[in-house]
């Protein structure tokens, strides 16, 4: 079985021309771990996982893998195994020698590389099209090929860049579940770029989200969720993203126009920012009144668009109580679900 | 270590062979230029300074070689833009497989060893009864002594145009479609379509193709060598690259020149760097030059 | 063009009649080569296989058998053909794909001796092969022709190499290659296309060239076939039917290609090679 590798980043920055894509990252990754980076893109999380693969030199910094320093080793000697987007498969070669490919490298003996590249495509389901050339098979296969290329010589590390972005809505829930579970099995440290929030949070332990070449919060699915960091983490993790209302915090109350909050227990002052998920806030008989402006039916529930004082919110409502275009409607906002953030943008308070 | 020497291993061969024939040649014709280099003289040639280039301007047959020069640079290139010109446009107006066979047609001359080529001109305008320029016009003669400027045009022509031919073929394929649908929506037959719509946007490629050509004829003597190498008489054909040549490479008088051959060797050699280092700037260096994606080597 | 003019079976005539000359000079060799006597494109004799004596009959006044000067043609191109695809790949992967300090200026280079008139420096080249010994021999002149188109060559591949997917190369790396090793598994074999119209045009150059043998080689036992056919023109009575049987025989590689790829031709000639 394989096992991973603690992955350990220090000070690590890469400077481009005059452009930092990364500054001064410090993050540890546990053995076995399936960490997320997340963020919109330019945000610095592809330059670091190429930075980890040795693709990229870092500008300033060290890589440690468990014990060994590698920031100057050449990708070839890190043993590390990568999917990319585009899956990057040799067009001229076959799912085979595809998968064979790190193997023939490191001069495996025929008989080994054939039962290995056979048992690691049985374990993703293409044993049986190894024949074909990357052209001839879907998608989904493709992406399996891939990983299976990457899997293949039994690294302690697996980086994957987007490796489910290329592919249909439906297959695209079952891989993911699939990797989580390949991913356990197998031990295998791994660290999944992605920009698609659903993703990271439905499959990491752990998830670094990034902006402008910085780390902003690094902390599990369910952290992230309740507690961001900061007004970016807020307004990135969650769909539909959390409502953000920039005004003033005063004695009990928050205000932004003519809108006004009461605020109960411990809260910032000053300007400010306050905020709430739509699936937090309840329509009541009573509260804060407000007009509908949109209603969108997603199915199960409805996102509906209201304006209370000249503040715009999004909430999410059950599909059988959604209100119908400039009803007038009440809201209530709980408030152990309110969020605050200072003028800076950074959470104030638990 | 390995940043370095790794993309040497790559280049160091190219780099040679470069070394070896472009950047050696080009410093030694400038300093054999300034030799008295010759068969006599072969083992210990003397530094003449600028008298090879002193003899060149007194030179009696000076004027004689720069007007060919200017006669079948010019001429040749006239041949050669408008016949491209011509055939681009005439195969773009046929359907598109007539078209590719004529354009294919067209590049036979080109791909023809040159020694071929010329030999089949030779044989079409010798006497009569094999020439069958001399059976068609009923005058038995050698064409190519009795007319040599039209043969050597026409026979450098019919090679040449198939490059500006290439090039605007492509300029022409890369205007947008709807631009020819607007003109024919605007009512315009295909002579105006052509004049004012495909003509200015072929302005540009015009003007590549005329400065190349001029270059590479203004240097070039390979078909004039074998056609009537430099005759017949007296330097009738004889133009600067190929008086160049028989100065340095084939004296009839048996002592060659090689430092006279030279010195005018290396004024196209400058010419020819000057308008290399011009088109550079027109090629817009900037956008060919895009980093690479990985760091490592 | 996207719209056909309504008279262009005229114009098909006008094409047509421009391009005569080279289908009557092609039909001229064809006829010549094949027949004891020919007026014009009227052959008067019968067919006639004299004019082919060459092949059998080991010298042609003095000259070296033609055998001798297949071989070396043969040899010549396809070993330039091979240095100028080897060397030209090699230098353009390096630019395209690598960073090293002076890549623009190697790049700029380049490009300026791409567009510089080569033949211009054949004074000079003759006497740097005599300095080192390689005149009048073969490999001389194969160094000297793979070497002048190079810069062609590199410009050439350095177009194909741009459009590899870096993604690719990355994986490559990942999966423990070293960069010859990308090279020469990955690249190479992506870039086949590239190497086919180098290689082609490399083939079709190196075949008809003419001055550099010409200049650089003396002795017969060196003559490639432009040599050989060269050497009938400069004799006082020429023999049009047997010169015409040699040209053939010469071009005859070349007129095959030409029947069998034109398409592929286009592609090639329209690619940016310089003519």
């Amino acid at each position: 079985m394989i096992k991973g590798t603690d992955v350990t980043l220090r000070g690590l920055s890469k400077r481009f021309g005059k452009v930092w894509a990364l500054k001064g990252l410090d993050l540890e990754v546990q053995a076995g771990e399936l960490v997320a980076f997340l963020g919109p893109s330019g945000c610095g999380k592809t330059t670091t996982l190429l930075l980890i693969a040795g693709i990229y030199r870092p500008t300033t910094g060290e890589i440690h893998f468990g014990e060994r320093r590698v920031d100057h080793l050449h990708p070839k000697d890190r043993d590390v195994g990568m999917v990319f987007q585009s899956y990057a498969l040799y067009p001229h070669l076959t799912l085979f020698e595809n998968i064979a490919f790190p193997l023939r490298l490191k001069k495996v003996p025929d008989a080994e590389v054939k039962s290995r590249v056979q048992s690691t495509a049985d374990l993703l389901g293409i044993g049986h099209i190894l024949n074909r050339r990357p052209a001839q098979v879907s998608g989904g296969q493709q992406q399996r090929a891939a990983l299976a290329r990457a899997l293949v010589k039994e690294p302690q590390l697996l980086l994957l860049d987007e490796p489910l972005s290329n592919l249909d809505a439906q297959i695209r829930l079952s891989a993911r579940a699939e990797i989580r579970r390949l991913q356990r099995d197998l031990g295998v440290t791994a660290i999944l770029v992605t920009h698609d929030q659903a993703e990271a949070l439905a499959m990491a332990d752990r998830v670094a989200v990034f902006s402008t070449g910085e780390l902003q919060q690094f902390a599990t699915p369910d952290e992230l969720y309740r507690k961001p960091k900061n007004t970016f983490v807020a307004s990135f993790v969650g769909a539909p993203p959390m409502n953000l209302i920039e005004g003033v915090f005063k004695e009990r109350a928050f205000e932004a126009g003519g809108f006004r909050q009461g605020l109960e227990g411990p809260h910032p002052q000053g300007q400010g920012w306050l905020g709430i998920r739509p699936e937090d806030i309840e329509l009541r008989a009573e509260g804060t009144p407000a007009t509908v402006l949109v209603v969108e039916p997603l199915g199960r529930e409805a996102l509906v668009m209201v304006e209370s004082g000249g503040v715009r919110l999004q909430v999410l409502v059950p599909a059988e109580a959604k209100p119908a275009p400039d009803q007038q409607i009440h809201l209530h906002l709980p408030a152990e679900k309110l969020h605050y953030f200072d003028r800076t943008g950074t959470r104030v308070g638990p | 270590m390995r940043r370095y020497a790794i993309p040497a291993f790559f280049l160091t061969p190219a780099t040679v062979l470069i070394v070896l024939f472009f950047m050696v040649p080009v410093v030694a014709t400038l300093l054999l230029s300034f030799t008295d280099i010759s068969t006599t003289t072969l083992s210990k040639p003397s530094w003449v300074g600028l008298g090879n280039y002193r003899d060149l301007l007194a030179d009696p047959f000076l004027k004689k070689i720069l007007a060919n020069t200017g006669k079948y640079v010019a001429l040749t290139l006239l041949f050669n833009v408008g016949m491209g010109l011509v055939l681009a446009l005439l195969t773009s107006l046929v359907p598109s497989q007539i078209g590719d066979q004529f354009r294919a047609l067209w590049l036979l001359p080109r791909i023809l060893p040159p020694v071929v080529y010329v030999f089949i001109w030779q044989g079409l305008l010798t006497q009569a009864p094999m020439g069958l320029v001399s059976d068609l016009l009923g005058v038995s003669k050698n064409w190519i002594a009795a007319a040599p400027w039209s043969v050597v045009i026409l026979a450098n022509g019919m090679v040449g145009a198939s490059f500006g031919m290439l090039i605007f073929t492509s300029a022409i394929r890369a205007i947008s479609r709807e631009l020819f649908y607007a003109a024919a929506v605007d009512g315009a037959t295909t002579w105006q379509t052509v004049r004012r719509v495909i003509l200015p946007l072929l302005s540009w490629p015009i003007l590549f193709v005329t400065a190349y050509q001029t270059l590479s004829l203004l240097t070039s003597f390979e078909y004039i060598l074998l056609l009537t190498d430099g005759g017949p008489g007296f330097y009738t054909t004889e133009v600067w690259s190929l008086r160049a040549y028989h100065l340095a490479l084939s004296n009839y008088f048996g002592n060659v020149e090689f430092g006279l051959g030279a010195a005018m060797a290396a004024v196209l050699v400058l010419i020819g760097i000057l308008v290399s280092l011009f088109y550079l700037k027109i090629f817009n260096f900037q956008n060919l030059v895009v980093e690479p994606k990985v760091e490592v080597n | 063009m996207p719209i056909r003019p309504p008279s262009w079976r005229l114009i098909l005539i006008v094409l047509g009649l421009i391009t005569l000359p080279i289908g009557v000079g092609t039909l001229w060799l064809l006829l010549t080569a094949l027949f004891n006597q020919v007026h014009g494109l009227l052959p008067v004799g019968n067919i006639n296989f004299g004019n082919w004596r060459f092949l059998w009959e080991g010298s042609i006044n003095g000259r070296p058998p033609i055998w001798v000067a297949l071989f070396n043609s043969i040899l010549f191109a396809a070993t330039v053909a091979f240095i100028e695809v080897l060397v030209a790949s090699m230098a353009a992967y390096a630019i395209s794909r690598m960073n090293f300090p002076g890549r623009r200026l190697y790049l700029g280079m380049i490009l300026v001796l791409h567009a510089f008139p080569a033949v211009s420096l054949l004074i000079a080249i003759y006497y740097i092969l005599r300095v080192l010994g390689l005149f009048d021999t073969l490999f001389g002149v194969i160094l000297v022709k793979a070497s002048l188109e190079i810069p062609l060559g590199i410009w050439l591949m350095k177009g194909f190499f741009d459009n590899l997917s870096w993604e690719m190369e990355m994986a490559a790396l990942v999966d423990g290659a070293s960069r010859w090793t990308v090279f020469r598994k990955v690249a190479l074999p992506l870039v086949r296309p590239g190497i086919l119209a180098l290689g082609t045009f490399a083939l079709l150059s190196a075949w008809g060239e003419f001055i550099l043998p010409y200049t650089l080689i003396v002795s017969g036992k060196s003559w490639t076939l432009a040599l050989y056919l060269q050497s009938f023109l400069r004799e006082s009575f020429v023999d049009y039917g047997m010169m015409a049987a040699v040209g053939l025989f010469y071009a005859l590689p070349v007129f095959v290609f030409f029947l069998l790829g034109q398409k592929y031709l286009l592609n090639i000639y329209s690619g940016g090679v310089k003519g």
